[in-house]
């Protein structure tokens, strides 16, 4: 396991931020998925040894996440939520210096830089001044920084937030790349659900600091629930009453479709009984495909 | 703009772990400081007394050819322990100092603080100290240059131009002196200017407080001794604390009848004040309690 940990409790005073996480992940491209508050940063956070968690434990790549913080920092790269430059100073040497911090000797962080930011895609603007960067050249600086000291593991915070959708492709195309041909493991924190839903085939979603949901996407999608679409003649009332009694979420589209999450035990042909017994006309049924929206929506409890 | 003009490709040298991580950000800061034209302005002035008082050591030992320039100044030009401690205490020096703070400190972590580079220095195997040595680092340089360096230049220059060691020999503790009032002067100025950078993420407002600091501590000190009339207020002033500390280190009169370690405690409190304000205000994160 590249990232493992167990029990993991964290407070900010007296508030709770995480709460008995435990987390193992491997290989590959992790989605971190979770509204606001989640927990998210502060799991970030604690993973970089920015805090110390109040309980728990944890292993990335092996190193401890309390005792050996240094040597985790040297194996992971971390590109920031935030715009994160220095002024003054041009990619070239900004690339490299944090190559050096991270014990690279000068001139390989030197080489390493212009590889890196030609990699990202400023290899034309690379002597320019930060300042003088726009939003998705920022992005891709922050990149280049997070990988100059070729890492093991990158933990991406809001890789695509403040892009235009052109820039966002370009970001996700890079990050794509990264974690399915050059064997850095990608953790990918994120609210933007579709980023996440294409880049990764794993997903952790928290929810007031507790794990809500964890596993493949493909997976979770298919053994939670399955969902279907209806369009109805007749009194709704007592039909969908009588469906959220068996358990299924139903929820009512503007264009009046009926979207049913049915629990995967349920028979699908119980949709037709209740339909009979309340006198409704189903005029349409559509096995509709589930989104990572709907896996968010459900894991953590809103429409 | 294409993406991967030039693919990816893993490095295959090897991470290590330095003696001095902050160095780095030593040598880089020190690059950025000569890149601001107002820095590299005062900084060439700053070095004009060095050159004056170098010549006046030179003029000292070649009296005879200099006697018409001199005309009475004889005892201006006795090169002794008060010649250094005239030079290092000087009101125009420390004034060129505080000066390079104002151009080359105020932005050191107010511009970190503004563009968000901590969590990038900390998502690095260095600690905090490291930060904090990397960046006093870059005030210890150009401090140093202008009282460390001069200082033994004189020494040395005394002792070539009158070609015997009987200086050395006559004050033998002043290297030492030269050495412990540098660094004595380095540090404060360095934790000052820390201090006064961390709390701020406009850097021209960290400027104006480093200059306004200094200045308004003589003013003050000023005010309360026409008041009271004692000499003990001179303590308000920081530029008066280290005058009074080089007066003692350099064993000469000092100009107000009060216990030198009185002045040290002052600047003590300080670097003390600053260490403990680092602590509490630079983290890696924004942690909102």
């Amino acid at each position: 396991m590249s990232i493992e940990v167990k029990n993991l409790s964290f407070s900010y005073g007296k508030l709770r931020a995480l709460h008995d996480v435990s987390l193992s992940l491997e290989q590959g491209a992790v989605g971190l998925l979770g509204p606001n508050g989640a927990g998210k940063s502060t799991l970030l956070r604690i993973l970089l040894g920015f805090l110390a968690p109040d309980a728990g434990e944890g292993r990335i790549l092996g190193y401890d996440i309390r005792q050996e913080q240094p040597l985790i920092r040297r194996a992971v790269g971390y590109m920031p939520e935030d715009d994160c430059f220095i002024p003054g100073m041009d990619a070239v040497s900004f690339t490299s210096y944090f190559g050096e911090l991270s014990g690279m000797p000068r001139q390989e962080a030197m080489k390493r830089a212009h590889e890196v930011l030609f990699y990202v895609g400023l290899g034309e603007s690379r002597y320019r001044l930060l300042e003088t960067y726009s939003a998705g050249m920022k992005q891709r600086l922050k990149l280049a920084q997070a990988l100059v000291h070729d890492p093991r593991i990158l933990f991406l915070d809001e890789p695509t937030s403040n892009l235009d959708p052109h820039g966002r492709t370009e970001i996700l195309e890079l990050i794509r790349d990264i974690s399915s041909k050059k064997g850095i493991q990608v953790l990918l924190c994120s609210h933007i659900l579709s980023d996440i839903e294409s880049i990764c085939a794993y997903v952790v979603i928290l929810n007031k600091g507790q794990v809500a949901a964890q596993g493949d996407i493909q997976e979770l999608k298919e053994i939670n629930y399955r969902l279907f679409e209806l369009k109805i003649k007749g009194e709704s009332e007592d039909f969908v009453k009588k469906l959220r009694d068996l358990g299924c979420r139903v929820e009512e589209t503007e264009d009046k479709i009926l979207k049913i999450y049915m629990p995967a035990d349920q028979d699908k042909m119980r949709i037709f009984e209740v339909a009979r017994q309340t006198q409704v006309q189903v005029r349409q049924f559509v096995r509709s495909q589930t989104s990572l929206e709907d896996l968010f929506a459900r894991a953590v409890g809103v429409d | 703009m294409t993406i991967r003009e030039k693919g990816y490709t893993h490095w295959d040298g090897q991470l290590r772990q330095t003696r001095f991580p902050w160095w780095p950000i030593t040598r880089t800061g020190i690059k950025l400081a000569f890149k601001i034209k107002g820095f590299r302005l005062f900084f060439v002035f700053s070095l004009i007394p060095s050159f004056v008082y170098l010549v006046g050591i030179y003029i000292s030992e070649r009296m005879e050819n200099f006697r018409f320039m001199i005309k009475g100044s004889e005892k201006i030009l006795q090169i002794n322990p008060g010649y250094f401690k005239s030079y290092l205490t000087s009101d125009f020096l420390l004034f060129m100092m505080v000066m390079l703070l104002v151009f080359g400190g105020a932005r050191l972590i107010s511009d970190d603080l503004k563009n968000n580079a901590l969590q990038l220095y900390f998502s690095r195997p260095i600690q905090k100290k490291d930060y904090f040595l990397g960046k006093a680092s870059i005030l210890f340089f150009f401090l140093l240059i202008l009282t460390l360096v001069p200082g033994l230049v004189f020494f040395l220059m005394k002792l070539i131009f009158a070609a015997s060691f009987a200086f050395f020999a006559a004050f033998p503790w002043l290297l030492l002196s030269i050495v412990i009032y540098s660094l004595l002067v380095t540090i404060f100025f360095a934790s000052y200017t820390l201090l006064l950078s961390s709390l701020s993420k406009n850097k021209r407002y960290v400027a104006v407080l480093i200059f306004a600091v200094y200045l308004f501590s003589d003013i003050i000190a000023a005010i309360l001794n026409e008041i009271f009339r004692t000499p003990y207020v001179a303590l308000f002033s920081l530029k008066v604390n280290l005058q009074q500390m080089g007066a003692f280190l350099f064993q000469q009169k000092a100009h107000y009848a009060v216990p030198w370690f009185y002045s040290f405690l002052v600047l003590a409190a300080v670097c003390a004040l600053t260490v403990w304000v680092l602590g509490k205000k630079i983290k890696g994160v924004e942690v909102i309690k």
